[in-house]
């Protein structure tokens, strides 16, 4: 076949070339999807937030500060983000703390509701990667994410002990008892600790 | 146009990439746990299948043998890359279900070993046949298989949020077919089922096929 022939010129160019017109075209598919990607993400923890602390209308994301702290009393699992949940008024409700401990399936995203004297309030995931039929169980069987409202943050330790697992899911739902846990360390050790302004009707 | 016909047929039977030429199973059995993903998941193996081998194609005369790979790869791991974006923007759960598998479909050696057998020796009209073809065979098995798993695994099917059909209430499956276990154990069946299908087939007169100077060889 009459193919160019390998002369290291012929070589550089091809590749050179190839990877200059792939770079564009994905510069161009980045630039198209980026906003749509930002926005799903926003919406998918903003509809998390809300339906772990309903009482709040607006989530104000607590300083990077509280988050390295919050990390620290968190251990081995990643805390992603602290909000203050605010009502109509301004006033504080409670908290939400974005965790990710590990399932059968790698991390899952959980945000866990916290009202203001650290009960906990809600419980949803964001994302999982848990075996369908029998890890998302956690999801689709509604008394356990229900079990955990009620928990108590400042003695987690106690609180956890009443826990009802799934049979034939009980890594996936271990670890989002994990997550819980870890937040109501983030709150005993964090968040029961800071002074939350009353706020000046939501900013 | 025959001759287009008769390659695209090759790879949903005769050369079918999961049953009969068992290349790209990874991804396949990872993901066949929902018709949904499975289908997804097909169609991304199609996109991209057919546009990197097309293009591959189109630019054959302009690689030089040497580096024939690395630009193989770029032109796959791009098209890939623009699945994975636009499924991110526009079908944000299937792409949480599919995960890490569709950033994999680059090294799926489906498409790597079809665009270094075929694209790189054939036109493009005939590629096409062929990209289309392998995608098509891929995606069918993949879907039969997440069918089969969810059905009798789970006892329903939902698809887009809504059940298609489901078992009995009383009815409790066995949960191993949603394990990789299972996978193997389904999958197994189906290369039975399709392997007597294509005997049946070769048992009557088959024409040589058009485009196949080499030796393509088996699983790579």
């Amino acid at each position: 076949m009459d193919r160019v022939a390998s002369t290291p010129a012929k070589m550089v160019l091809a590749v050179l070339v190839t990877c200059a017109v792939s770079a564009t075209a994905l510069t161009l598919t980045y630039e198209m999807t980026r906003g749509r990607i930002a926005e799903q993400q926003r919406a998918a923890e903003e509809r998390a937030l809300k339906s772990v602390l309903s009482s709040a209308e607006e989530f104000e994301a607590l300083d990077d500060g509280l988050l390295e702290d919050a990390q620290e009393a968190a251990g081995e699992v990643q805390v992603f983000g602290l909000w203050v949940g605010r009502d109509a008024t301004g006033g504080p409700q409670g908290f939400a703390v974005r965790c990710a401990p590990r399932g059968y399936g790698g991390p899952m995203q959980l945000v866990v509701g916290l009202d203001r004297d650290g009960k906990v309030s809600g419980v949803s995931i964001i994302t999982q990667n848990e075996t369908p039929g029998l890890g998302t169980k956690i999801m689709t069987d509604a008394w356990f994410l229900e079990q955990f409202v009620g928990w108590d943050g400042t003695s987690i330790d106690t609180a956890s002990k009443e826990f009802d697992s799934i049979s034939g899911a009980t890594k996936s739902a271990v670890g989002v008892r994990k997550g819980v846990i870890v937040a109501g360390h983030v709150y005993a050790d964090v968040l029961a600790g800071i002074e939350v302004p009353e706020g000046g009707g939501g900013q | 146009m025959s001759e287009w016909i008769a390659v695209f047929k090759r790879g949903l039977l005769i050369d079918n990439p999961l049953t009969v030429l068992m290349i790209g199973l990874c991804a396949t059995l990872a993901v066949s746990t929902k018709v949904e993903g499975a289908l997804f998941m097909g169609l991304a193996v199609i996109f991209v299948m057919t546009a990197s081998s097309v293009l591959i194609s189109t630019m054959r005369r302009f690689v030089p043998e040497l580096v024939r790979i690395p630009v193989f790869i770029v032109v796959i791991a791009s098209f890939v890359t623009i699945v994975d974006l636009t499924m991110h923007a526009f079908l944000p759960d299937i792409y949480t279900f599919l995960g890490v598998w569709i950033p994999l479909i680059v090294v799926n050696c489906l498409i790597l070993g079809r665009a270094e057998a075929f694209a790189y020796h054939n036109p493009p009209r005939l590629v096409s046949a062929d990209g289309l073809g392998m995608g098509l065979g891929f995606a069918v098995v993949i879907v039969v298989l997440a069918f089969i798993r969810e059905f009798v695994g789970s006892g329903e099917i939902v698809f887009m949020g809504t059940r298609l059909i489901a078992m009995p209430s009383w009815y409790r499956g066995p949960g191993v077919v949603m394990l990789f276990p299972g996978a193997f154990l389904v999958f197994g069946f189906l290369v039975a089922a399709m392997t007597a299908l294509n005997r049946r087939l070769a048992a009557r007169k088959v024409e040589p096929i058009p485009g196949c100077t080499l030796d393509e060889g088996g699983p790579s």
